[in-house]
């Protein structure tokens, strides 16, 4: 289709100022507040504050490390899962009723999943009987509340994600390879080594960068699951933008949590790069 | 199709322990959700799994509460409009975008995904802020905006997705025929880019629907979004009432995607993400 110059600039003029407007602009502001006093004069103490503070930094630390853990166990739980979606079940029914229960999650509020886990995690939950009928445990482990219950509360939350990223992938992957390997004397397990996993390398790479910089950012799972007792960086932000009033410092914050997410996920990129393309 | 007939007897248990595996995880993916449903139908006031008996109360009681009717109409209407809003621009940018190629079409394309990478938390303190500034904090507009400027990069992401593997050629057949290019547009294209844009439009309709952490921020006693209401109520207490409404929820959810996965495919629609 031919499209004019006037319709083009048109078309593409007025979502773009929206996203400017809506998006850039108020990032900026943010930018900005980050490096001013609360009298308005231009300053690093924020910054300052943020580095200075070993309260601040474990915030930070405990924010990636809780998001590292939930890329591991998304990846466990979500490869075997996508592979078996992709290359095993295959009756149609059976996979699309697969899909419906990876992706209907995804569709619920992240308030109603956390809530589940309340409901599973506590005291008198199932989790605790299941461990206690076992008797694994001798008596009920407190699960709620803790760094435990924001991993497996997120990540809970992130496997769809991870699921659906890779399945895309191995979707697409030619099975005449897989195919050549078996016939070349490959058993089941070699060939998902040598040929399948390193070609699904690209998809492991997108969700795992989804997961994390999802991680990274949620406020309302880490919120209600860890009852105030483990504090993420999102939960400081909401504090300072909206009980402190501390908008210069909560800007420092959330600027100074987009920064170090970057950095990581470029020194990932970087890390993985070489061996993404050399397969 | 690949063969997975077992040559080994390690093939074999390999291909039991993964089928085993699957199945777990799929219960588990479940299993929040079922026990949210089952526990919304107790007759004990307190949360109850498994749940003892069978009543609608809590439904009953919930449906009665006029800030729970107004909270849901609110967020209809905000998911409504917004993909509304965002299927208006977000289409003819792609297409756009897609078709002519002018320096900084990939700059622009970035620019539309962008949203994507940014944390909600910040775009909802950023849009705060901004709004304060120009003076309309706290509307139903403010919190509108920032529900188009997140969802956008779905329908955009779809869209071009759907129409870089497009054959062209029937859509200068049209043209050739004589067709408007806004005829060409409504009768050849769209047909054929459809099932992007109601993938698109889906995860636009939900992701605003489920949003908390940008709504937060813009909401007075007046302006709760359903989700945000949630929120609020759940960090004090829990109660089988708060659990019919998460389950109301759950139903919405299972309507949609089985809708989706009816009028298009899931899995089509999650390959073409």
């Amino acid at each position: 289709m031919r499209i004019t110059r006037m319709w083009a600039i048109f078309l593409l003029g007025v979502p773009v100022a929206l996203l400017i407007a809506y998006f850039i602009v108020p990032f900026t502001v943010v930018a900005i507040t980050s490096l001013q006093a609360e009298d308005g004069s231009w300053t690093l103490a924020n910054y300052a504050r943020l580095v200075g503070d070993s309260y601040y930094l474990e915030t930070l630390l405990l924010t990636f490390e809780v998001s590292l853990w939930v890329v591991v166990s998304t990846f466990l739980v979500g490869y075997p899962l996508a592979y078996f979606m992709t290359f095993v079940v295959r009756n149609r029914l059976l996979r699309r009723l697969f899909y419906v229960i990876v992706v209907v999650p995804l569709f619920t509020s992240n308030i109603v999943r956390a809530f589940g886990w309340m409901v599973l995690l506590g005291r008198k939950g199932m989790v605790n009987d299941i461990l206690l009928s076992l008797g694994l445990i001798d008596r009920p482990m407190q699960l709620l509340f803790s760094k435990v219950s924001i991993v497996i509360g997120l990540s809970y939350i992130m496997t769809p994600f991870m699921v659906l990223t890779i399945a895309s992938v191995l979707q697409n992957i030619d099975r005449s390879l897989q195919e050549a390997s078996r016939d070349l004397g490959a058993g089941a397990f070699e060939t998902f080594l040598k040929v399948t996993f390193p070609l699904s390398l690209p998809g492991v790479v997108a969700g795992s960068l989804i997961v994390f910089t999802l991680s990274v950012s949620a406020y309302v799972t880490p919120a209600i699951l860890s009852g105030g007792k483990e504090i993420v960086t999102s939960m400081l932000i909401f504090q300072q933008y909206a009980s402190v009033f501390n908008f210069p410092f909560g800007a420092a914050l959330a600027v100074g949590l987009l920064l170090t997410t970057l950095l990581l996920i470029s020194l990932y990129l970087l890390a993985v790069e070489k061996k993404v393309k050399s397969t | 199709m690949i063969r997975l007939k077992p040559r080994y007897s390690s093939d074999r248990f390999g291909g039991l322990l993964l089928s085993g595996f699957a199945w777990l995880a799929i219960a588990y993916m479940a299993l929040p959700l079922v026990v949210i449903v089952s526990i919304s139908f107790t007759e004990t006031a307190y949360l109850k799994f498994p749940p003892q008996g069978f009543t609608l109360r809590w439904y009953t009681q919930f449906l009665s509460d006029p800030s729970y009717v107004s909270a849901i109409w609110l967020s209809a209407k905000l998911a409504i409009m917004a993909t509304a809003i965002a299927l208006l621009l977000g289409v003819p940018a792609a297409l756009v975008l897609s078709r002519v190629s002018f320096p900084g079409n990939t700059a622009i394309a970035a620019l539309f995904l962008s949203p994507l990478i940014l944390p909600v938390i910040v775009i909802g303190v950023a849009i705060l802020q901004y709004a304060s500034a120009l003076g309309f904090a706290r509307t139903f507009g403010a919190l509108l905006a920032g529900h188009v400027v997140i969802v956008i990069p779905y329908i955009v992401r779809t869209c071009l997705a759907s129409l870089s593997g497009l054959d062209r050629s029937l859509e200068e057949a049209s043209q050739d025929l004589g067709a408007s290019p806004l005829e060409t547009f409504f009768l050849v294209t769209l047909p054929q880019i459809k099932p992007g844009v109601i993938a698109g439009a889906v995860f636009a309709l939900i992701i605003s629907w489920i949003n908390v952490e940008l709504s937060i921020f813009n909401t007075t006693a007046n302006l709760v979004p359903i989700p945000v209401k949630l929120f609020n109520y759940i960090q004090y207490s829990v109660d089988p009432m708060i659990a019919a409404v998460s389950a109301t929820t759950i139903y919405v959810a299972i309507v949609v995607v089985a809708a989706l996965d009816f009028m298009v495919g899931l899995d089509k629609v999650t390959a073409s993400r």
